[in-house]
């Protein structure tokens, strides 16, 4: 059994697994293997660090069609571990792949080590409560969430395999209707600075208070998932959580937001965290690095006004 | 009449979980437990689609003796009975096991046109337990879905997967977890949770389901599980009037360097 292999539908997220592949490779003297259903992608591949690339052809465009055909990839030459890129589409071709090979499948892996002669990871549980350390036994399957590592540096001078193999593809799902989700503003899961709005604000037309103080700083808007998706003040894209979107921006500042632990699970990699609340035994205080407990709708105008004259 | 099944987790609610400041362990005694919020969703949708389109709903749940409680709850939600693997295996159980007992109870159930699921559970939220039971019983799994219509003998799914949305469809028998955005659960009332005691349960052990002993044991070990420290600066600005304290946070943040 040998091989780190790596898979991501996103060439990117492909190339930011590589970065712990090498990493790895040396400590298990395992070569790394890319798997990728583009072919004009295994050279980028190949220099961003893979000693091998296998571009799997297949009559289908949709990636969740290939779980048979990269379990059947692995099942022939038995890597150690397959890790997969955390998309959504990733997440749905792992545990497919990981049913048909009867392995583990340890999903979002926040830190994967190689200690004593073998791999372990760490996860969240409980809503990011606690953190699970697992010894995996045997081949496994991994999904690595997407920017937790960086982009290699691309070397033009690596060299490496290209195989292609033909392979079969799922067809009992008929795919149709892709659209684009348009979004109002920036992508949130990559801004730097973030102001967040909680169920402290009493109603919609106050949203204006935090859209001030984000336009004074220069921050996106992002929410709590009952924001979204009880009261429907922004859009579900738009909260952050466990089951919304991870931020790691330089500033996530928030109003009104008690912090569950599930929110504070998508805030947990914000660079500072400041916290703006009438309740001082809210969760959120123990989650910040700065906080004012009060009255927002007395705080935010005053804090935009400081901003703004000092700028 | 097609038959749909929801399954759902029966969890330590996370919110009564205490972590012990200086062991880090987890403090579990006073956890009460609920159905796992995801699998709500998959409940409520069941129970919407059958009021739709007509269809037979039963739920399905693997959990220890405890779980027993859980019956009731999810029947006064609106399925017609409850499946009930009742085994303490699930207290160890991790996603590969569980995905097996499923299958095999679905395999026993042997009447099934649409499976449901939440698109994780809310203590491991591990996401792959629904697609691994569309794998074991050789049947499509369409995952993360915000919007489902049945027609015929198909399901059309809407999937939302990132920065795109996409359609689709499958003939039955099919797996599919749902978004929670998909639908708010109802709130069951005095007569729903009282004509709950009233509908069949069928009770089976793992041992009944004639799984191998691979199937049943985990894969990986857990070394530990321990509660996760924040270590921030906790600066937090109580005293003095509204003025003061914004006049300290800035100066805190720009010391900072984020303004």
């Amino acid at each position: 059994m040998a091989g780190i292999w790596i898979y991501s539908e996103d060439t990117i997220i492909a190339q930011q697994i590589i970065t712990l592949g090498r990493e790895l490779a040396g400590k298990m003297q395992q070569p790394v293997c890319a798997l990728t259903m583009v072919e004009q992608d295994a050279q980028t591949l190949i220099a961003a660090g893979a000693d091998k690339v296998i571009v799997l052809k297949g009559d289908n465009a949709w990636p969740e069609s290939y779980a048979a055909a990269v379990a059947g990839q692995a099942a022939q030459q038995q890597p150690t571990v397959l890790f997969v890129g955390a998309t959504l589409r990733g997440k749905d071709l792992a545990a497919k792949i990981a049913a048909t090979l009867k392995t583990g499948l340890i999903t979002d892996a926040q830190k994967v080590q190689f200690v004593d002669g073998a791999l372990e990871t760490e996860r969240m549980l409980y809503g990011g409560l606690a953190v699970c350390t697992e010894v995996l036994n045997g081949m496994n399957v991994i999904t690595i969430p997407p920017r937790a590592y960086d982009v290699p540096p691309q070397d033009p001078s690596r060299s490496g395999e290209v195989v292609a193999v033909d392979v079969q593809t799922e067809s009992t799902m008929a795919v149709g209707n892709v659209c684009p989700i348009v979004r109002k503003g920036a992508d949130i899961a990559v801004a730097e600075k973030l102001v967040c709005i909680g169920r402290g604000l009493a109603k919609q037309e106050d949203m204006q208070l935090a859209q001030d103080l984000a336009t004074a700083i220069g921050a996106e808007m992002c929410c709590t998932r009952s924001v979204a998706e009880d009261y429907h003040w922004m859009p579900v894209e738009a909260y952050v959580g466990l089951s919304g979107q991870k931020v790691k921006p330089i500033i996530y500042l928030s109003m009104g937001v008690s912090g569950q632990i599930q929110h504070v699970a998508g805030i947990r990699d914000s660079k500072l965290i400041v916290a703006i609340d009438t309740n001082e035994n809210a969760p959120i205080f123990a989650a910040a690095d700065y906080g004012i407990v009060g009255d927002l709708y007395q705080v935010v105008p005053l804090l935009t006004e400081a901003i703004k004259n000092k700028a | 009449m097609p038959t749909i099944i929801a399954c759902y987790k029966w969890v330590l609610d996370e919110q009564d979980i205490k972590i012990n400041p200086g062991t880090l362990d987890l403090d579990m005694s006073r956890a009460k437990s609920k159905i796992s919020e995801y699998d709500r969703n998959a409940i409520e949708e069941a129970v919407l689609q059958a009021e739709k389109n007509g269809a037979e709903v039963a739920s399905l749940t693997f959990g220890n003796s405890k779980a027993k409680q859980s019956l009731k709850d999810a029947l006064s939600r609106g399925p017609a009975q409850a499946y009930w693997v009742n085994d303490d295996l699930a207290d160890s159980a991790d996603a590969f096991v569980t995905a097996n007992v499923l299958a095999a109870a679905l395999r026993k159930i042997g009447q099934y046109d649409v499976i449901l699921c939440g698109e994780g559970a809310s203590d491991t939220y591990a996401q792959q337990v629904g697609p691994r039971v569309g794998t074991l019983l050789g049947i499509p799994a369409i995952t993360f879905v915000s919007e489902l219509k049945m027609e015929g003998d198909k399901v059309i799914a809407t999937r939302k997967i990132g920065n795109c949305t996409e359609e689709v469809s499958a003939s039955f028998p099919v797996v599919v977890t749902l978004l929670p955005e998909i639908n708010k659960p109802r709130i069951p009332g005095l007569k729903q949770v009282l004509g709950a005691a009233k509908k069949p349960v069928t009770e089976w052990s793992v041992a009944d389901l004639g799984l191998t002993a691979e199937e049943t044991t985990t894969k990986n070990t857990i070394k530990s599980i321990k509660g996760f420290v924040m270590s921030r600066k906790n600066v937090i600005y109580k005293e003095g009037t509204p003025a003061d304290k914004v006049a300290n946070l800035v100066v805190s943040l720009t010391k900072e360097g984020v303004l």
